[in-house]
């Protein structure tokens, strides 16, 4: 390739330490996040390092990766340490900068979408809903297993900043490939899980009772919906507030509130 | 209860490392579950802040800054529904519907913060073209900072300076209010879980849905644990059959574009 003798010659390379070090250092992504480009501006922070050792004395080939680096990024903070493993490897072979801009530009999106899919809404819900159940009985193992488990997902991040490096765009196109399924599975997973969370930790209880003949009484939960299904109730206004947030575009915070109107009224009327 | 002074600042102090945390999503301290269980520790009630946890932690599952958005904030509502709990005497899941405004407080403040940090992208670019390295990580580093010393103000100030008002104002509260209260957080799950499902259930997702909900029904257990394994159960059957479904299709597609190679010239 020509491109490569056009810059200097002699890059720096990183060592395995190194790469580590930035998949530590990825925790700044989100360090200056602004609405203008979002978290470019942490990104570059998290690659500084990197950067200096691959261009040395390098000063106008520092600066031009450094700028290039300040585009507009987004992207899931799991998945940012496998990117940036794999952008440092391809400044490391001298790369064109085009290239690297455009793979990490064309990357980061569906990153974000297969990253968001596994961590915030698989693992999450799992480890909260998991965790939650010790939490309601006052047991600290509840608190504990969920620091633990985020500990280890942080210094995950040392190994995916090692897998981007060394597999580099092969594995990516690998992963790319492979995102639906993973994200698919991932899905039946987290779909699986919040029907059981709503199930569990939805409370609605009808109390109240019809009067049937003098001193007999129907409760309308006992005796109607349990008798329908247990937690119809939870199931149904979950479906309601779906139904509101996904086709009516209605706001969460204009949920909570109308929830909180409700669940105020309906206890006035006593029927909560 | 009282929040002492001392008390007051530990929370602040708590209140700036797990800001920072939330803003660079590190450690997730920035979860109620610890959230609530530090502040409770705190306070000298730890067994209260981890119940609290339990439900604060619920009441947010689906309320995650995904994609840059900014959820109402859990580090307020956690610090505040153990706050007001402990104060008031109420129990937690009155508490997190009352700590709600003062996390929908900070929501905006970090919402207002995501504008006004754009103000610094021309000076990083300057400092960038002359490869001031830095020079351009302190001024990189800056917003961290001022988030997380106003998380510690705000904090400070809700727990501290609010607390007379709150109690007084809980305290006034008719039994239907404060029971509407407890109701509407022990509702609130549903938000949670009805944002989650906005961005992942589709239709062919549904029977995983249900039969979650169902197993969860009548599975008599302490904890979702079972309906996480039949999860997983469902996720490898699903993850396999994809895999041989997509191996399948290239075959196909590589066997048809041989059988296919002579016959373009038809044109049919």
């Amino acid at each position: 390739m020509e491109s490569k003798q056009s810059e200097t010659p002699t890059r720096g390379k990183l060592t395995k330490h190194d790469v580590g070090m930035l998949g530590i250092r990825s925790i700044f992504n989100q360090s200056a996040m602004n609405y203008e480009r979002m978290q470019a501006d942490g990104w570059t922070l998290a690659m500084i390092p990197s950067l200096k050792k691959i261009y040395k004395d390098d000063k106008k080939g520092l600066a031009n990766a450094m700028k290039s680096n300040l585009q507009f990024i987004n992207t899931n903070n799991y998945a940012a340490p496998l990117l940036m493993g794999l952008e440092a490897s391809l400044e490391e072979n001298g790369e064109k900068r085009s290239t690297i801009d455009g793979l990490r530009i064309a990357l980061f999106g569906p990153l974000a979408g297969i990253g968001d899919a596994i961590t915030w809404f698989t693992i999450l819900p799992i480890v909260a809903g998991i965790t939650a159940s010790f939490a309601k009985q006052g047991s600290i193992l509840g608190p504990l297993i969920f620091f633990l488990v985020y500990v280890a997902m942080f210094f995950a991040r040392i190994p995916i900043a090692r897998l981007g490096y060394t597999t580099g765009t092969k594995a990516i196109s690998k992963i790319r490939e492979n995102s639906a399924i993973v994200s698919h599975a991932a899905s039946v997973l987290g779909c699986t899980v919040i029907g059981g969370l709503i199930a569990t930790y939805v409370q609605i209880t009808v109390k109240t009772k019809i009067p049937v003949t003098a001193g007999h009484t129907i409760s309308i939960q006992t005796q109607f919906f349990d008798r329908i299904f247990p937690n119809i109730l939870p199931l149904g206004y979950t479906f309601l507030l779906y139904w509101l947030l996904k086709k009516k575009n209605v706001s969460p915070v204009m949920l909570i509130l109308v929830t909180f109107i409700l669940a105020i009224v309906l206890s006035w009327l006593g029927v909560l | 209860m009282q929040v002492t002074l001392m008390q007051g600042l530990l929370i602040g102090l708590f209140a700036i490392i797990s800001g920072i945390d939330f803003w660079w999503e590190g450690f997730y301290i920035f979860r109620p579950m610890i959230v609530c269980t530090i502040t409770g520790l705190i306070l000298g009630n730890i067994t209260l802040g981890i119940v609290a946890a339990g439900l604060t932690e619920l009441a947010f599952a689906g309320l995650t800054p995904v994609g840059g958005t900014q959820p109402p904030n859990p580090i307020m509502a956690g610090i505040m529904t153990v706050v007001l709990a402990y104060t008031t005497g109420k129990s937690p899941a009155t508490a997190i519907g009352l700590a709600l405004p003062f996390s929908i407080l900070m929501q905006y403040i970090i919402l207002f913060y995501y504008s006004a940090f754009s103000v610094l992208t021309k000076k990083l670019d300057t400092y960038a073209e002359k490869g001031g390295t830095k020079r351009f990580t302190n001024l990189a580093l800056l917003p961290t900072w001022i988030v997380g010393l106003t998380y510690g103000i705000i904090a400070f100030l809700c727990v501290y300076g609010a607390q007379g008002p709150m109690k007084s104002l809980v305290n006034a509260m008719p039994v239907w209010l404060s029971h509407g209260f407890e109701i509407a957080g022990s509702i609130l799950p549903a938000v949670g879980f009805g944002l989650l499902l906005k961005s992942m259930l589709k239709a062919r997702y549904v029977p995983y849905l249900l039969i979650g909900f169902t197993a969860a029904c009548f599975i008599k257990f302490g904890n979702l644990m079972p309906v996480a394994i039949i999860g997983v159960a469902l996720a490898l059957i699903e993850y396999n059959r994809s895999k041989k479904d997509a191996e399948n299709e290239k075959k196909l597609k590589t066997a048809m574009e041989n059988s296919n190679g002579g016959d373009d010239e038809d044109g049919i």
